[in-house]
């Protein structure tokens, strides 16, 4: 519109009118401030929610996908794997993972981390769920321990997990047995927890075997609860017969541990985390009663042991009181030079503590000393008394054979020998044994009999026998005739007899009329006796008129 | 010459010539708009919009701009990654746009708000018809760079079949969308006028220019 050549037109024009000044801060200042305060704020809540960086140790990467993977606690994600590496030495694989910012304090030196992915075991199939999901990274936070951020991870997963609710026990065994971990645990055949791990002791003297019992079943384990080991088929052949035990089919395959608290022993605390046990080799072994003393006794016998096994019981009247402890050769003291069986036997006074109350009054009188206190005392004052030892035959199926000690007043008086190793008690046959050497004897007698002799006089024996014979059949005929006479003349007699007593006869009717009186005199005597107890005064009056 | 250099200037609403001063606020007095001569205190309000981006331009390229929910397993992609993953599954021209679209032009564009200002503000009259075409060209840009934001909120509004799948617009978005608007202003409040202005200043001759 303007131009250079009309200057003035421009006086014309207006002035614009001026606005009060708004000096202050520039608003639009603010907005860097925002932003920053923004970028500020959103690198503050992400750098909190990242949580910490941690990596895991594995033997394989089997399943592990970068930054799919996830890591779960309850099947919650609680991190994501989000690189995968191999350590320095190539020898496993680091997971890198970026755990979520609540999980800071879980993860101590106890918290652990296993892949679950599908697994076929004895005891089931576990991580059905990853086929389709993909294996993820398990997470067992643990709140107390020392924080750690490098972990190596299990390469099976824990049979125990803090989720589940329990108590701990470790067992003690001579032998690992079928123990494997994850076999059950039974509690009254019920399936109440699992074998956890297993290792040899440091001094490799035991197997230190981990339990985990449910609860509320871990109250069940008292300090005096028994462990056994339940796992397979347990045949046993012995003095009492052939034994087989088994627990289920699941502890055919996998093992397994069951326990029991004898009623004596339910009043016992209930066992706390961690208590020791020992674990027995089957449940007859466990359940009796735990031996901690023993006499140790020497027999020697004449015969063969053949059949006896240590271990077996040694019984006094059918009850066991000890154990067959070893079987030996030894010297026999009696013939130098020749050896023969020695038994070692243990006596173990504990089985008999209940019975020897019986007779306590008795042997405090007499001043003997109760077997349990004083075994070896005991036992010889009943050896005077004609205590014998001998093997009998448990099982005639198996042969197996047990000890006998029993009372035979009758047997040879000994005494019990103290020099030895260990006092001895003298010993019988075995009964069978027994039954040989009479049999022996009688036929030994049978040999040394004068037979030739005997035999002579049997024969002089027989031919008097045989004259004797030959004279009676010379003088028979003449014998017989005579006897026949005899015979008809008896005949008449008894005829002659017949004829006189018969009622007709003379004698007869005499008699009959007799008889007859005597009937009539009775009656009236019956009469008057009847008449005197009615009226006895008529003993002094006589009879009265009617 | 210079309107400014006359003191003369015509309302923006109504066209009426008016006498201004040299600085301070003035209104017409027939329509009562708002005048100046130059956009009151360009350069810093320019300035302080162009810091605010740059800000912005960090998170919104160091965060996802959209988590894909797909069957329970989410991903959270940011713009590079994107890129990237675009780029890697052989899309490559695909890459090459959301590249230059996302992180090459507001990137570009922050730079020539940059050199502009720190140009006008040394008083510098070099190349002013190259800076001035810059300029045009940035302001031209700017409301095209929001094509990232408009994929992103359409695709969550679209994408939304419950466990299936689920597209949620993450952080990033936002700060790229803030670094789009505060670029666009910043080129708005910046006066190209002021390129010229310095131009008579060595040569002492006031020449009208085109």
């Amino acid at each position: 519109m303007a131009t250079p050549n009309q200057p003035d037109d421009f006086e014309t024009v207006p002035d614009a009118v001026v606005d009060a000044e708004s000096k202050g801060f520039p608003v639009v200042w603010l907005l860097p401030l925002v932003a920053l305060l923004i970028g500020g704020w959103l690198f503050y809540k992400t750098e909190s929610e990242k949580g910490p960086e941690i990596t895991v140790t594995f033997n394989t990467a089997e399943g592990v996908e970068e930054g799919k993977t996830y890591v779960k606690f309850r099947n919650v994600n609680v991190g994501v794997v989000h690189t995968v590496d191999f350590t320095e030495d190539l020898k496993a694989v680091e997971l890198a993972i970026t755990m979520d910012a609540g999980s800071k304090e879980y993860l101590t030196e106890n918290s652990r981390f296993w892949v679950v992915k599908p697994r076929v075991g004895a005891g089931g199939v576990t991580g059905l769920g990853t086929l389709f999901s993909g294996a993820y990274i398990a997470f067992e936070p643990h709140s107390k321990g020392k924080k750690r951020r490098a972990y190596v991870g299990l390469e099976t997963p824990p049979i125990v997990t803090i989720d589940k609710q329990g108590t701990r026990f470790r067992l003690r065994a001579d032998a690992l047995g079928s123990v494997s971990i994850g076999a059950p645990v039974y509690f009254r055949q019920f399936d109440i927890g699992e074998i956890t791990d297993y290792k040899l002791a440091d001094d490799y003297s035991y197997v230190d075997i981990g339990v985990f019992i449910t609860a509320p079943y871990d109250k069940y384990v008292h300090k005096g609860t028994y462990f056994w080991n339940v796992g397979g088929v347990s045949l046993s052949m012995g003095a009492s017969g052939a034994k087989l035990e088994m627990e289920s089919m699941i502890a055919l395959l996998s093992g397994g541990v069951a326990f029991e608290t004898l009623p004596e022993h339910l009043e016992s605390p209930v066992a706390e985390e961690d208590t020791v046990f020992e674990l027995f080799e089957n449940r007859t072994k466990a359940l009796a009663r735990p031996i901690t003393e023993t006499a140790t006794f020497v027999l020697r016998f004449e015969g063969s042991v053949r059949g006896l096994s240590v271990g077996a019981p040694v019984e006094y009247r059918g009850i066991r009181i000890g154990t067959v402890k070893a079987i030996e050769l030894g010297a026999d003291p009696q013939n130098k030079g020749i050896v023969g069986p020695v038994v070692l036997i243990d006596l173990e006074p504990q089985r008999t503590e209940s019975y020897e109350d019986i007779d306590e009054a008795a042997s405090s009188q007499k001043s003997i000393s109760r077997f349990e206190k004083d075994p070896v005392g005991r036992v010889g004052f009943l050896v005077e008394r004609g205590l014998r030892a001998r093997l009998q035959t448990g099982s005639l199926l198996t042969g197996q054979l047990f000890v006998e000690v029993a009372l035979f007043p009758d047997a040879e008086p000994a005494v019990m020998l103290t020099g030895g190793r260990y006092p001895e008690i003298p010993t019988l046959p075995n009964s069978l044994e027994g039954i040989i050497a009479s049999v022996n004897r009688i036929l030994d007698r049978v040999e040394k009999a004068d037979l030739q002799g005997t035999l002579t006089n049997l024969n002089a024996l027989m031919v008097s026998t045989s004259r004797l014979a030959s004279t009676l059949e010379k003088d028979m005929p003449k014998l017989s005739a005579e006897l026949l006479v005899t015979l008809k003349t008896a005949h008449g007699a008894l005829a002659n007899l017949e004829a006189t007593t018969s009622a007709d006869g003379e004698i007869g009717s005499e008699l009959q009329a007799a008889l007859k009186e005597i009937s009539a005199a009775a009656r009236s005597l019956r009469v008057m006796a009847e008449y005197l107890e009615r009226h006895p005064e008529a003993l002094i009056k006589g009879k009265g008129a009617p | 010459m210079r309107a400014r250099d006359a003191g003369l200037a015509s309302c923006h609403t109504c066209g009426l010539l008016l006498h201004l001063p040299a600085s301070g606020h003035t209104h017409c007095p027939r329509c009562k708009s708002p005048m100046h001569l130059r956009k009151p205190d360009s350069l810093s309000t320019t300035w302080a919009l162009l810091i605010a981006a740059m800000v912005a331009y960090l998170p919104a390229n160091l965060y996802p701009v959209m988590t894909v929910v797909s069957l329970g397993k989410a991903q959270s992609d940011t713009i590079l990654s994107g890129v990237i993953y675009l780029f890697v599954h052989g899309d490559w021209p695909l890459a090459l746009i959301v590249f230059i679209a996302s992180v090459l032009v507001p990137l570009l564009k922050m730079a020539a708000l940059l050199y502009l200002l720190i140009s006008v503000q040394r008083k510098s009259h070099l190349r002013n018809q190259q800076r001035t075409r810059l300029y045009r060209v940035v302001e031209l840009v700017g409301r095209w760079s929001m094509v990232d934001i408009f994929v992103v909120a359409l695709l969550a509004a679209l994408v939304n079949v419950g466990a299936l799948a689920t597209i949620e617009p993450g952080a990033g978005a936002i700060a790229f969308s803030a670094v789009v608007i505060l670029t666009m202003f910043a080129a708005m409040n910046f006066e190209p006028r002021l390129i010229w202005d310095y131009e008579g200043e060595k040569n002492g001759n006031a020449e009208p220019a085109g």
